[in-house]
């Protein structure tokens, strides 16, 4: 192997990864320009948070539950070793409305909201479908990627205020059975601790995050060659991408929202 | 007079795979133009080049008289309204029921109330041979067979009432019954509303007795145009072999 190749390699990378990036951000540029014309498709844009908000409900309600029961485990074990296993709820709170419940949620949910949306378009590409809406004189942004956009956009953080709910209330069902909390005062730390910043720095992130699995799903379920097994590498590329665009833009958010908080 | 849709010296790869080179034909208004040649060539690329689907690398692609290349998001909307495109393998919407799919250009194009729009969609229907099962409308995509999936989609293409049909190997798949059915329907378009058909296929029967031109795509553009006795004449090796199906095994 040549001195060049390991350079090239990378060189080829990087500038796919700038392709990849440029691309997406010219899918959002159209997807804005061309959403906000009338007729604005409000029919499609709702039956999408059905499709893809609705139906997550039951992922969404075992997640929020579960991690709030795991993090009160956590925090009220390392506690009781200071013995200030009341402190339970204001240790938690912080913790799961912050960081743990929208980027959690953004990577179990966003990841399937993500790759059902790469799957569908990627075989409406493969099958010709979407060149059949633009051959009918329709705009397949216009009608595929604006609905879904939105959706996912609107649902995340839905879904992050339902899962905030459920991991209070898993967190309170632990500190009460194991570490003999009572629910009353967990939930009460809980709230003492938050402030309003808190609940808007969990709500920007999972609207971002809702916006980055949205733009994602669909810029790779375009971007789909021919075939069906280029339909599972799409949507294969979509969990990875998706993930790594969800952690790097929490470290983002986090690092933005600390110092205001 | 200028033909309805003329391509001019165009030029288009996909990477290294060089698709047409310097290739020129035209299509007169009202003529049904049927276009063969050896699969992977490229045939289906032409059509999807017409309607702006795919951009071309250099020449010209027009729709009477203007530059498809150039054309705004209005001008391809208004092109796609009168040049209307059926797909290889159909390409209904899966989510969709057969009325919707039947009726989206119409809901796209036009203000037609819902009980007209049933109405032509059962017209359509009719024409392509599924009128007789009275659910279809109401069902998906999914329940149909292949042949029937493409029938529809012949439907969808027609609701609008185009000035030109693409069709992209539109009896592929289908019996000899539907076969014969969808050319009596291009025939029947042609004579009764003056519709301008282009046709890819590998069907020669159908391309004989459709056709009023047929144009052979051999080495990336289109050296053998004629009507169908001038090439069933010609003597060119390429057009004698494809046309009869002739096989030659020191080929392989």
């Amino acid at each position: 192997m040549s001195v060049r190749g390991p350079f090239e390699y990378i060189g080829k990378e990087v500038r796919a990864g700038f392709d990849w990036a440029g691309g997406i951000s010219l899918l959002l540029g159209r997807a804005l320009v061309r959403g906000v014309q009338r007729p604005w498709g409000i029919y499609d844009v709702f039956r999408q948070i059905v499709a893809l908000g609705i139906r997550s409900l039951p992922l969404s309600t075992l997640m929020g539950v579960f991690v709030g029961m795991a993090l009160t485990w956590q925090f009220g074990e390392a506690l009781m070793g200071f013995g200030a296993k009341n402190a339970v709820g204001s240790a938690a709170a912080l913790a799961l409305v912050r960081e743990l419940v929208p980027t959690l949620m953004a990577l179990t949910i966003g990841a399937k909201i993500a790759t059902g949306i790469t799957a569908e378009l990627g075989s409406m590409k493969v099958s010709e479908q979407i060149d059949a809406i633009a051959s009918l004189g329709a705009d397949p942004i216009k009608k595929l990627v604006w609905p879904r956009l939105m959706a996912s956009t609107v649902t995340l953080p839905l879904l992050n205020v339902y899962g905030n709910v459920l991991a209070l209330i898993g967190g309170a069902f632990i500190a009460d059975f194991v570490f003999d909390v009572p629910a009353e005062y967990f939930y009460e730390t809980y709230i003492d601790e938050l402030y309003p910043m808190d609940y808007i720095s969990g709500l920007v992130k999972s609207f971002t995050f809702g916006l980055l699995v949205g733009l994602i799903g669909c810029y790779q379920g375009f971007q789909t060659k021919f075939g069906t097994e280029a339909v599972g590498i799409s949507t294969t590329n979509t969990v990875v991408a998706t993930s790594v665009a969800i952690i790097v833009f929490d470290f983002v958010l986090t690092t933005i929202f600390l110092p205001v908080g | 007079m200028a033909p309805i849709i003329e391509l001019r010296n165009v030029y288009k790869r996909f990477g290294d795979n060089i698709i047409y080179e310097d290739m020129s034909f035209g299509v007169e208004a009202g003529e049904t133009f049927t276009i063969i040649g050896g699969s992977g060539m490229g045939k289906s690329v032409c059509l999807k080049l017409m309607i702006g689907l795919l951009p071309y690398d250099a020449g010209h692609v027009l729709y009477r008289g203007k530059e498809v290349g150039d054309m705004n998001a209005e001008e391809l909307r208004e092109l796609r309204r009168n040049v209307a495109m059926v797909f290889q393998g159909g390409a209904l919407f899966d989510s969709m029921s057969v009325l919707d799919n039947v009726t989206y250009a119409l809901r796209e194009h036009t203000k037609m109330s819902d009980q007209d729009m049933l109405e032509r969609a059962r017209e359509c229907l009719d024409m392509v041979g599924l009128g007789y099962d009275k659910d279809i409308l109401y069902r998906m995509p999914a329940s149909l067979s292949g042949g029937m999936r493409k029938r529809a989609a012949l439907a969808r293409s027609i609701a609008i009432k185009p000035e030109v049909i693409l069709y992209d190997e539109p009896t592929t798949g289908l019996d000899p019954a539907n076969i014969e059915r969808i050319g009596h329907m291009i025939r029947k378009l042609q004579k009764e509303l003056g519709v301008t058909s282009i046709v890819v296929t590998h069907d020669m029967p159908i391309a004989w007795k459709c056709s009023n031109r047929v144009a052979m795509l051999w080495q990336r553009k289109f050296p053998h145009i004629g009507t169908p006795e001038e090439m069933q004449a010609n003597p060119a090796p390429e057009v004698h072999e494809f046309i009869n199906g002739i096989y030659h095994e020191d080929q392989d």
